[in-house]
């Protein structure tokens, strides 16, 4: 049997090889090339590769700025940039930067700025900055100081935002007797937190269903809207403290301003029942959805950042103009304009080989022009402290000066500038669902989260110092 | 012994043959296995290079809150998913092992969702779990408006999260499914004839016959089920981020966090181990335990 099988299993394994080298071979001739076909008479241009965590609309108003970069000055200065839009972005640049093949420019987050920068993971860049006029007086400081960490300069904004207190105005005229008689003015948006608490108890409705249960018809005001839970862990700012002091760098969640926002987190479920506050939240859709419930009326107020116009007129154009925009009231007498500004942010890996280049790109966007046309397009605020008549005027969120006063304000905030962020982010995000759920007491739980990160920190310190040493 | 010149160029073009899978096992999985333990004893982040710290992050770990809420929540979840699991896709293999007109019918049904995509699985039980819309409390309903108790919040209550995250691993139970009708079909027929002859009633056939013969195959059920549960990340990490209050906040989800959000990788190589460890004794107790219950054919 041996005997007959060894001819063909010969022919068999040649031909195996055979294929395997022929198919080696067609991969190396017509297999992909790193650099990508560059359009005709850009041939030898030094090509930049920006990978963006944007997709679809927000990817597309990139490419924009993206052409006008390459039409006019990459085109003079024979630098091409190509775009590459992905999930994950956060990962995939850290493994290309840990592997020495980083991009050249990417577009991440706020809180990546500190935790990649305290890693020397980031190119500074206050020197290149400085070259093309983009200095301390050329950004609103919170941004600026956002894009610094010891005293470094590790990214540039993209693009901006901050939130604001945003309200269904047709909800509260229709209330307007009810808001009147608990002594609140319809016409106007609530001024302090107490205020809001007031229009919030006036505006929830509760229905009985069939099976005897009370159900939340339509909330007031949620502090965790569903599916939007971005900026809950942010409330203390309203209550006269952060949860980090950058100074000390000790965390302050023991901190009664903290405390006290945490506790105010947890009268929603004691007031309307965690049962009645949780069936709402999952019968209501996505964000991105007519049913997201600020759309589709079911949610009287809530903290939003000004792309909400865009979602708004794309979802549910008919309520255009029944709603308004207004800062966030605050618990603190005479603390005004309060606000948290995320933002997204450009920055030069570690290991990138054309830096220069690369800034050039970056500069680019941060020219005021191209900076307003994608923030327009993003329906978002400005990073930059001049803004045109024309950006405020032609803006798609009819209340962008809000968003534009709030972030040029001395209370706007960014994400806590602390190289933890993203731990420290997890633990209070969880110690808000738990507050919520009514499973947490806020006081025991922060102490207890104080003592954990006080402890993460001094350990990623620690960590630093050793390696500064070594 | 001498190797002729035939023999070392067969077994030049074996090894040539066997080189793709060699050289894809040392380099992605070989290699990482060692080099994770060296970095279970650094400190390192992926951006700097690995720095000796010794036991440092296994002794981070037991002072770690999170650690330990992380592991008994997988804990929990493997409680209630493997026993449910084994007997749930023994029962369907007992039912599917009938003989019907419609038996392929079935058989395919049954494995039908192991094929659907973890994603779209996610996203479909998502729904069906919905407190108000889901179809699993509109059928809950009537019996549930009779107690006057609302719907339960599946997936919004620290309580709920994990027996409902069992409750969905059920569903692809396909897998299972077939290789237990593998072993039902080896079962010998004469086994059961002579029960029948001896006056054993079908339960009786069934816990003296069938469980016995096919204990093997229920203890390699047994052991996937183990190392597959202790590694579940894709379905809470889709479906509900961990939480409520981390109550669906896995072990491998929180090793994922440490090695790529946190950029601790040699804690998350210490956790590695640490699971690993956890899969060898709970193996090694199965094994153990099989003494006892696992009967082989001819011994």
């Amino acid at each position: 049997m041996a005997g007959t099988l060894e001819g063909p299993l010969k022919r068999f394994s040649r031909f195996i090889l055979g294929v395997m080298v022929v198919g080696a071979l067609y991969v190396l001739i017509f297999g992909p090339r790193s650099e990508p076909s560059l359009p005709p008479g850009r041939q030898g241009d030094l090509v930049l590769h920006y990978w963006e965590k944007w997709l679809g609309k927000e990817a597309e108003a990139m490419q924009q700025i993206v052409d006008d970069f390459n039409n006019t000055v990459g085109a003079k200065k024979h630098v091409y940039v190509e775009m590459m839009s992905m999930s994950d972005i956060d990962q995939k640049t850290l493994v290309a930067t840990a592997g020495g093949v980083p991009p050249d420019i990417a577009g991440l987050w706020d809180p990546m700025v500190v935790q990649l920068g305290s890693l020397g993971a980031l190119e500074p860049l206050e020197d290149l900055a400085k070259a093309h006029g983009i200095t301390q007086g050329y950004y609103r400081p919170v941004f600026w100081n956002g894009c610094h960490f010891n005293g470094h300069l590790y990214a540039l904004v993209s693009t901006p935002a901050a939130v604001a207190l945003i309200y269904n105005t047709r909800i509260f005229h229709e209330n307007a007797g009810k808001l009147r008689a608990a002594g609140l003015d319809p016409d106007r948006p609530p001024q302090t937190i107490d205020e809001l608490n007031r229009y919030a108890d006036v505006l929830t409705e509760f229905v009985t269903d069939a099976q005897g249960q009370r159900r939340v018809r339509r909330a007031g005001y949620l502090p965790m809207p569903p599916d939007f839970d971005w900026y809950v862990t942010s409330m203390p700012l309203w209550f006269g403290n952060d949860e980090w002091d950058a100074s000390a760098r000790r965390f302050t969640l023991t901190d009664p301003a903290v405390l006290r926002a945490f506790q105010w987190l947890e009268s929603f479920p004691r007031k309307l029942g965690k049962d009645a506050v949780s069936e709402f939240s999952t019968s209501q859709g996505g964000f991105n959805s007519p049913q997201n419930s600020f759309i589709a009326g079911t949610l009287a107020m809530e903290m939003q950042g000004p792309w909400m116009a865009n979602y708004i007129h794309i979802l549910r154009p008919s309520m255009d103009h029944d709603w308004a925009a207004a800062p966030f009231p605050s618990a603190v007498p005479g603390l005004k304009n309060v606000t948290y500004c995320p933002f997204d942010a450009l920055m030069i890996p570690r290991g990138c080989r054309h830096v220069s280049e690369a800034f050039e790109f970056i500069a680019f966007v941060n020219q005021p022009d191209e900076m307003e046309k994608l923030c327009t397009l993003h329906c978002k605020n400005s990073p930059l402290t001049e803004v045109s008549w024309n950006f405020l005027h032609h803006h798609p969120n009819p209340y962008i000066g809000v968003f534009e006063d709030l972030s040029a304000s001395p209370n706007a905030h960014v994400t806590m500038q602390c190289p933890i962020a993203q731990e420290a982010g997890a633990e209070l995000t969880a110690i808000v669902q738990g507050v919520l759920a009514l499973e947490l007491d806020p006081k025991p739980a922060l102490e207890r989260a104080q003592v954990r990160l006080q402890a993460k920190y001094e350990e990623f310190e620690t960590n630093l110092n050793r390696r500064m040493r070594q | 012994m001498t190797v002729t010149r035939g023999e070392f160029r067969n077994l030049l073009k074996g090894l040539a043959f066997l080189s793709p899978w060699l050289v894809g096992f040392a380099a992605f999985m070989l290699l990482p296995i060692v080099l994770s333990l060296y970095y279970s004893l650094c400190d390192y982040n992926l951006l700097q290079g690995p720095a000796f710290i010794g036991t440092g992050n296994y002794r981070g770990l037991l002072n770690d809150g999170v650690f330990w809420r992380s592991l008994r929540v997988t804990m929990l979840y493997a409680a209630i998913s493997v026993p449910m699991g084994l007997l749930v896709s023994l029962g369907v293999a007992l039912l599917l092992n009938v003989r019907l007109r419609a038996q392929p019918i079935f058989r395919t049904l049954i494995f039908l969702p192991s094929l659907v995509p973890t994603i779209a699985s996610a996203i479909l039980w998502k729904w069906m779990f919905n407190q108000r819309l889901g179809v699993i409390n509109r059928v809950l309903s009537p019996l549930l408006g009779w107690l006057h108790l609302p719907g339960p919040p599946w997936l919004d209550q620290s309580k709920w999260v994990v027996p409902s995250l069992a409750l969905m691993s059920v569903w692809s139970v396909g897998n299972t499914v077939i290789i237990y009708l593998a072993g039902l079909q080896d079962v010998p027929r004469e086994l059961y004839e002579a029960a029948e002859l001896d006056g054993a009633n079908p339960l009786q056939r069934l816990l003296n016959v069938t469980l016995p013969m096919i204990s093997p195959v229920i203890f390699f059920n047994l052991i996937m089920a183990i190392i597959g549960i202790l590694q579940v990340f894709d379905t809470p990490f889709m479906m509900t981020a961990g939480g409520p209050n981390r109550a669906s906040y896995f072990y491998t989800y929180y090793l994922y966090d440490n090695a790529f959000t946190y950029l601790k990788m040699g804690y998350a190589s210490a956790m590695a181990w640490i699971q690993l460890l956890l899969v060898l004794a709970l193996t090694g107790i199965a094994f153990w335990s099989s003494k006892r219950w696992v009967h082989y054919q001819g011994k």
